[in-house]
């Protein structure tokens, strides 16, 4: 009996469950797909370090789980609240109130339930994609096939389970604590109005502003302090901006609020004070979890810029940190036959189709690094470039870090000679080359390198070796730790030049281009694919929060709606105060994030756009980041605005 | 005096097929401008029915509505929100305020709606609160005052824009006496001393007596009407309770 009662329950209140069970199945499925990826035996496999995807997605899932938890909680409550009048009648009946919470516990159990199952199935399809998408990352061929893990599944049903269990919990305890007389009476209770004084709000504001700037400050002392102190600085910053944030925006709409309803002129045209009425009563009522929603989009948005920008960032640097198959740099003076067993130990694993041993000169007094013109051109042909000429009194210079280029050439063209061991050597005809080189560690170590004829740079002391090699099919990625393995042990003897000592300690640095290709998919990967997860199941809850603030005052806003459409107020003009209305409730928590993604986008662009290799990446990433956020956010606002027309300009009688 | 209302045979049936409660049978009257109309009867007899057609608010089945000339059963969907504007004020039981809003808001509102220029919006308020003694709670919120209060700002609400018919659906419903004592009085002057025309729906015969004509229904039709004419209000008062003896029951329903 009671069981057909639940059903029949879920089919008549289908239209308040719906934001619910759709937001319920896409956590479901997000979680599962994003587990089945994490999980996954064959994305594992495919770099030594994939486990940090893995762990990424477990430690965010508990905090999903932990966050979802208290977004059901509130669902519940508005749930609940729909569900009052029903619930007195069911005890005036009779009904027990274990019963009573019985009931609404098997109806939500069949909606948690259908959710899951449902997420689940559309989370198996979703993982199909994600996997192409990672596959299609490492370049490996791939087709369409879902990820069906046992682990993942089990995984998703029990964070799922704790999530949800949480949310009963808490609706458990609220219907065993409800008074019928609450239950009867308590949507005929008075909204009661009542904001701060404009004077305090702006104080308050003002206050919070300076919090802001001092949290600021702080962090900017924090990046710039390199012991664990820094984290002491960076935590208290972020602290401190999340309260100014949350007391900014609860004080913000307050302010406005109050500064339209003092002008007349404003306050009196057309419907505006109905709808500054509504406004009102919104703040006063959801100004906390409209603070709150303004907290955790801005999470969601930096997390899902970051996410996917540093990621792409660090695939599109990619090719420049390793231009070259293999390469062992030590910054020693030893002789050219050191590397000989080096490249022989390598070639012992892989065939050496060809390698170059040259030195980094050092140029006296100078933070500049010198190759010579054969080392060079040996370089570029192994890299697939064409030589270059200069005559022995010229010199030319290598700068592959495009924000140098410019400071560069305006110097050359202040001073186009330099002297070198009483030699004066003029810029070439074409005195910069920018080709990608690997300029850190191979060939040089600032980001640029000078081009000397051979006579030249012999005169000067090589105190750092270089040995770059091109791999037949590339090489492979467990090189890298082999010829650690090799460089560390006794077997290799490094022989060094004449007159010269080892350094106390001796910088060694091994490049093999397989291991970092993957390693830095990995990377990538990963923070594209957690920064993605958190910051769309964030978003998502953030809308249904707002979604159910606006559902649960449903009634109250019929009831304010029929009152203007007596006094005259035509439906047409009922639908755009209901999108004002609505709009406004949901572009307040925006109001801080938006500007803060702005400012963030351009300040990346500002301060490392120049770092990333690939041009516009900022730039675009930044606009996949609010495009992805408004399709999500638009879809429920549009869901809200669809259900809340149709309430509330449902016929009134006629 | 013009003729502000006037009902010819009206009908209103809910339901269909073989399920029809006929709500309103055939109902016709007048009311001419500046009087002060009850209608009474008991629960079912079709008072609020009849409201809601002549508001506006529900359709007619059969027959016709004439508000100053308009044939009320005749307008469109999109004529509606204008001819309330233009035409009617409405005081309900249980008063319909926002919550949101001041009382003096809550006035202004019709006001704004029915586009005053903002510059004269606060001095008709201010006049208005001071015709129904309710200026010393217009900074207020409708959770801060008593229920009479309530309802006279509703009254004010209903009548700031002058309509041509103000309809009051037991306005008195949700008061104590003394509170509708003070609301009557106040309806009453707004007819004396503004002339405006009130239709007011009432099943308490202590209500209807500050009207001037009765009207009585039973079963979806007149049953009869009275006229206050030249009688004291204690007279009137008890010619009422007279007919609502009457309207108990027929002959006819005495086996």
């Amino acid at each position: 009996m009671y069981a057909k009662l639940a059903f029949r329950n879920i089919r008549r209140s289908l239209r308040d469950y719906i934001i619910y069970f759709v937001t319920l199945t896409l956590t479901a499925a997000l979680m599962y797909s994003f587990l089945a990826l994490g999980l996954s035996p064959d994305i594992l496999a495919m770099t030594e370090n994939m486990s940090m995807l893995t762990t990424g997605i477990l430690i965010l899932s508990v905090l999903i789980a932990f966050m979802s938890s208290f977004v059901i909680g509130y669902a519940v409550r508005f749930m609940l609240g729909q569900r009052k009048k029903e619930f007195a009648a069911y005890e005036l009946m009779g009904m027990e109130v274990k019963t009573i919470r019985n009931l609404f516990l098997v109806e939500n159990g069949i909606i948690g339930g259908g959710a899951f199952l449902l997420g689940a199935l559309v989370g198996t399809g979703l993982s199909g994609l994600l996997n192409q998408v990672i596959q299609n990352i490492f370049e490996v061929p791939h087709t369409y096939r879902v990820l069906f893990s046992f682990r993942a599944w089990g995984m998703t049903l029990f964070f799922f389970t704790l999530m949800y269990g949480f949310g009963m919990f808490r609706a458990a305890s609220v219907i065993r604590r409800q008074k019928v007389i609450d239950l009867l009476y308590d949507n005929q209770k008075n909204e009661e109005i009542g904001f701060q004084s404009l004077l305090r709000s702006v104080l308050t504001g003002l206050l919070s502003i300076a919090v802001m700037v001092a949290g600021v400050i702080l962090l900017e002392k924090g990046l710039h302090i390199q012991t664990n102190e820094a984290l002491l600085y960076c935590g208290g910053a972020c602290l401190l901006i999340l309260v100014a944030v949350y007391e900014l925006h609860r004080k913000i709409p307050v302010l406005l609020y109050l500064l339209a309803k003092r002008n007349p002129q404003r306050k009196y045209r057309e419907e505006n004070l109905f709808f500054l009425g509504q406004i009102g009563s919104r703040i006063q009522s959801s100004g906390r979890t409209m603070a709150v929603v303004t907290i955790l989009l801005t999470i969601s948005l930096t997390t899902m810029f970051i996410g996917l920008t540093m990621g792409a960032g660090y695939k599109a640097n990619m090719e420049a940190y390793y231009p070259y198959d293999a390469g062992v740099a030590i910054d020693a003076p030893l002789t050219k036959n050191s590397m000989d067993t080096v490249r022989s130990f390598v070639e012992k694993r892989c065939k050496v189709e060809d390698s170059a041993t040259y030195y980094l000169y050092t140029v006296p007094g100078k933070s500049i690094e010198a190759l010579s013109l054969s080392d060079y051109n040996h370089l570029r042909d192994i890299l697939g470039f064409s030589s270059v000429s200069i005559s022995n009194n010229e010199f030319l210079v290598h700068c592959d870090t495009w924000n140098y280029v410019d400071d560069i050439q305006q110097r050359l063209e202040q001073q186009s000679k330099i002297t070198l061991n009483g030699q004066t050597l003029t810029a070439a005809e074409t005195p910069i080359l920018t080709e990608p080189m690997e300029q850190y560690q191979m060939a040089g170590t600032n980001g640029y390198v000078l081009v000397l004829p051979d006579k030249v740079a012999s005169q000067l002391p090589g105190e750092k070796i270089r040995l770059v090699m091109k791999l037949a099919d590339g090489g492979y990625p467990e090189l890298r730790s082999e010829l650690r393995q090799f460089l560390n042990s006794g077997e290799w003897l490094p022989d060094i030049q004449p007159g010269q000592e080892l350094p106390e300690k001796m910088t060694m640095g091994i490049t093999v281009k397989a291991w970092g290709v993957a390693n830095s998919l990995t990377g990538f990967t990963t923070l594209s694919f957690c920064g993605l997860y958190l910051s769309i199941i964030f978003i998502i809850l953030s809308c249904s929060v707002l979604a159910f603030e606006q559902l649960s005052s449903i009634d109250k806003n019929r009831k304010n709606y029929a009152v203007i459409d007596r006094l005259g107020v035509s439906s047409q003009k009922q639908v755009a105060l209901i999108r004002k209305e609505l709009s406004t409730v949901f572009f307040i928590p925006l109001l801080f994030p938006i500007i803060l993604t702005v400012f963030l986008i351009a300040g990346t662009q500002l301060l490392f756009g120049k770092s990333f290799l690939q041009e516009g990446l900022v730039l675009f990433y930044g606009m996949v980041t609010i495009l992805l956020f408004c399709a999500i956010y638009l879809t429920y606002f549009g869901a809200t605005m669809f259900l809340f027309k149709k309430v509330i300009l449902r016929p009134k009688i006629r | 005096m013009s003729e502000v209302l006037k009902l010819e045979h009206i009908q209103k049936y809910y339901g269909s097929k073989g399920n029809v409660t006929k709500a309103i049978q055939d109902i016709s009257f007048s009311v001419q401008e500046g009087e002060f109309v009850g209608i009474m009867g008991a629960s079912g007899s079709g008072k609020t029915t009849l409201l809601n057609c002549i508001s506006t608010i529900d359709m007619v089945s059969a027959g016709h509505i004439y508000l100053n000339g308009t044939d009320v059963t005749e307008i469109t969907e999109k004529q509606i929100a204008q001819f309330r504007r233009e035409n009617l004020g409405f005081v309900f039981q249980d008063f319909n305020l926002l919550d949101t809003l001041t009382i003096s808001e809550n006035i202004a509102l019709a006001l704004t709606i029915n586009r005053v220029p903002a510059g004269d919006i606060d001095g008709r308020v201010r006049e208005m609160a001071g015709n129904l003694n309710i200026t010393d709670i217009l900074d207020k919120y409708p959770y801060q005052v008593s229920g009479g209060q309530k309802q006279r700002c509703a009254c004010a609400r209903a009548i700031i824009n002058q309509p041509k018919l103000i309809l009051a659906d037991e306005p008195t419903g949700a008061l104590d006496s003394h509170s509708s004592q003070m609301l009557l009085s106040a309806i009453q002057s707004i007819n004396e001393t503004l002339g405006a025309t009130i239709l007011m729906v009432t099943h308490d015969a202590f209500s209807a007596s500050y009207a001037n004509r009765i009207l009585f229904l039973r079963d979806g039709t007149i049953f009869t009407e009275i006229f206050k004419g030249n009688n004291s209000r204690r007279t009137f008062f008890e010619k009422i309770l007279d007919v609502l003896t009457m309207t108990g029951g027929g002959v006819s329903d005495v086996c």
